[in-house]
């Protein structure tokens, strides 16, 4: 009795776990992307990951955003292993409990902001009136209530990934993974994304955010260090950095 | 996902691609259209012409003498064989109630009441219940030996003043002689009586055999053509027309002669006794049998090279719904292939389409979307693109049948069962042609999608 008590526990505490995780690529010779990793994310933490080029990061992202499966080991999601979920199985634990925002947005260029932000939803088969009724709940708190029926084409880079951080939220995800979202943004646009990430996180979204750039990872509450497939150091940082960045004055939340 | 979520999705991105779309649909419209409209001209066509047989019409049987090679319709290749005598014996056979000639009179023009307007064809010699009693309209049929005539209405409405029972027209046969007649009969319709004039609607004139058709074969020499043997005129003695009767019996056979009495008739009609199939079958066999004998005149010319037809309206339209099936089958075949280039075209597209979005199935897969969801996007947008192609092409193929139709002037009649196929022959056609598109698409890998450019 004592011990399921003690897994569910670990189940509420940990959005995701990864255990001796290998990822391994057969090119001619194999090439070891992930080496044994362990890492655990708590819910409700900031976390930022970085390393040089070829280091993993993005491999670490796909498994842990259900994307993929591990040569070797296990990639616990929100209570269940990755490895050993059929494809149908694993495709709806990550539309469910993953958010994604990338560095090139990757928004549907057909679509509103509005219809971008609601597709996750779509796939779960929530109903069109309470889709858009959400999205437009989100839209407004990344401050973009007045672009809902604009096309990507319509929007700057900031707005952008603003609409595609509400489509990551929009499912209530377990955690949010985020591969440089500020690699294609000037740094005044930057502050204002990271600012956002930084309010959701306070109001208790599971953060993973890969970056390349010192600032924007001291952000989090600890940075994972990646090296050639395997955890260097994991440095922590106490609770985030964002009241002592010196970035700029202006926290807004809304464009000019 | 819902398929109504599906199909508004889909919907979304062929109107992202409007002009692409629309040609990509033009095999499926050009193939459906083609369809339609054949069928539907075929359809009208059919009850055109199946439209026009009346009961009555059905018990008879149309005859005439022709190369067993020839090919055609009623009266292809026909040659004047069967003399009034003949006619008169099979007339007399059990299994036959009444027999005669059929032959159109070469004419120039009609005159009624000093009125003259031309008439090249359309005067028709034959038996007096050739115009059934139920098709007449006014008045009664006209009585073999007399100078009587039965009008359609578009004959008898051609001259300034209407012709009505009781008057009397003049017709002029070409070469000039002049025979008159006593209007006896007004018809109900202005379209053909039977398979040998064809069942379009035009101005005709029946008149007795004897003495028009008897007349003029005469003055033609077309009496005299066959090579008559010595007991040539007597048989046809003894059951005489009127005329013939009042001569006495030593000028009998001269005056028979004379009159062309021996006239052969291109064509003849022989009534069975019913429709009923046995009865029908029993009378053209009896004609045929006598027609063959010794006995007949036109024996001396059937043989090898020249032979007896006899056929139904039924049998012979038959043949032409034959025809008309396998041109009908002709187009069918051309439509299926455009069907076929249109799925080509439609899979095609698709399959480019897939590669150009291969980044958005990586977006709509990592935000969860099944590898159902994303098949049935790409089935749905093929699908539409086949049921909108479908159904422009019914329209398309509907007016032009419609106006084919109308130009030709038959009933319309709308073949709402092939509309109903043709919307599911597009349904099919999408189906077919997006599933492998669409499959491609779904099983996407959606980690190497996202990284695609
Ligand atoms: N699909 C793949 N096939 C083969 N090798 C791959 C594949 N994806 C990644 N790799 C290799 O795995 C290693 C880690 O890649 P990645 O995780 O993309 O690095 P990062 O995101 O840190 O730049 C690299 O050496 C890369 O070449
Ligand atoms: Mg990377």
């Amino acid at each position: 009795m004592a011990r399921p008590d003690a897994e569910t526990e670990v189940k509420e505490a940990t959005a995701v776990s990864l255990e001796n995780v290998r990822k391994t690529y057969q090119l001619g010779e194999p090439v070891h992307a992930l080496d044994g990793v362990d890492l655990e994310i708590p819910r409700g933490s900031y976390t930022a990951i970085m390393g040089p080029s070829g280091s993993g990061k993005s491999t670490l992202m796909n498994l842990v955003g259900c994307l993929d499966t591990p040569t070797e080991g296990a990639v616990v999601v929100d209570g269940s292993n990755v490895a050993t979920l059929s494809d149908r199985e694993r495709t709806a634990l990550r539309g469910s409990t993953v958010g994604f925002v990338f560095q090139t947005f990757n928004l549907m260029p057909r679509l509103t902001a509005l219809e971008n932000v609601a597709l996750p939803q779509l796939f779960q088969g929530v109903g069109r009136d309470e889709r858009r009724e959400r999205a437009r709940e989100l839209l407004e708190r990344v401050g973009l209530g007045d672009r809902i029926d604009h096309v990507p084409n319509e929007l700057s880079g900031g707005q952008r990934q603003r609409v595609a951080l509400a489509r990551a939220l929009v499912n209530d995800p377990a955690l949010v993974l985020a591969d440089e979202p500020t690699g294609n943004l000037d740094t005044g646009t930057e502050a204002e994304v990271l600012d956002l990430f930084g309010e959701f996180h306070d109001a208790g979204t599971t953060l993973v955010v890969v970056t390349h750039e010192r600032h924007v990872a001291e952000r989090a509450e600890r940075i994972v260090h990646l090296l050639d497939g395997k955890i260097e150091r994991i440095e922590e940082l106490g609770s985030a950095g964002k009241p002592d960045e010196p970035v700029d004055g202006s926290a807004a939340t809304e464009e000019p | 996902m819902n398929p109504l979520e599906s199909l508004r999705l889909s919907w979304r991105s062929i109107r992202g691609h409007k002009l692409r779309s629309a040609l990509t649909t033009l095999g499926i419209v050009i193939g459906i259209a083609a369809v339609i409209a054949f069928v539907t001209l075929g359809a009208s066509l059919q009850a055109g012409i199946v439209g026009d047989i009346s009961p009555d019409d059905q018990r008879n049987i149309y005859g005439w003498a022709a190369d067993p090679d020839t090919e055609g319709g009623p009266l292809a290749g026909a040659q004047p064989v069967v003399s009034g005598d003949d006619l008169e014996s099979i007339e007399g056979l059990e299994a036959v109630d009444a027999a005669y000639g059929y032959a159109p009179i070469q004419s120039q023009a009609v005159s009624s009441g000093g009125e003259q307007v031309a008439q090249g064809d359309g005067v028709i010699a034959t038996g007096s219940s050739y115009v059934r009693e139920d098709t007449l309209r006014e008045g009664r049929q006209f009585e073999p030996g007399e100078r009587e005539a039965v009008l359609n209405p578009a004959a008898a409405g051609q001259f300034e003043e209407n012709v009505s029972v009781g008057d009397e027209i003049t017709i002029t046969i070409l070469g000039g002689q002049q025979a008159t007649a006593e209007v006896v009969g007004i018809t109900d319709s202005n379209e053909g009586l039977s398979p040998f004039e064809g069942f379009e609607a035009s101005p005709r004139i029946y008149v007795p055999t004897d003495p028009y058709y008897v007349e003029q074969a005469g003055a033609a020499g077309l009496g005299d053509e066959g090579p008559l043997g010595p007991d040539g005129g007597e048989d046809g003695g003894e059951p005489d027309t009127e005329d013939a009767v009042e001569a006495d019996d030593a000028d009998q056979a001269a005056q028979a002669q004379a009159d062309g009495d021996d006239a052969r008739f291109i064509a003849v009609v022989v009534e069975a006794p019913s429709a009923d199939e046995d009865d029908i079958d029993a009378a053209r066999e009896a004609a045929i049998d006598y027609l063959e004998s010794d006995d007949s005149d036109a024996s001396e010319f059937l043989g090898d090279d020249l032979a007896m037809t006899f056929q139904t309206s039924a049998e012979l339209l038959q043949q032409l719904e034959d025809v008309l099936d396998l041109l009908q089958n002709f187009i069918v075949g051309i439509a299926a292939i455009s069907l076929l280039v249109g799925s080509i075209g439609i899979a095609n597209i698709m399959l480019v389409s897939v590669t150009e979005r291969t980044r958005e199935i990586g977006i709509m897969k990592a935000v969860g979307a099944q590898n159902r969801d994303v098949l049935g996007l790409f089935l749905a947008e093929a699908v539409i693109l086949g049921v909108v192609g479908a159904i422009l092409g019914t329209a398309l193929g509907l007016a032009a049948g419609y106006l084919g139709a109308w130009y030709i002037d038959l009933p319309l009649v709308y073949p709402l069962e092939y509309v109903a196929l043709a919307i599911a022959v597009g349904v099919l056609v999408g189906i077919l042609s997006g599933l492998y598109p669409a499959w491609r698409a779904a099983r996407t890998d959606p980690i190497d999608a996202l990284r695609y450019e």
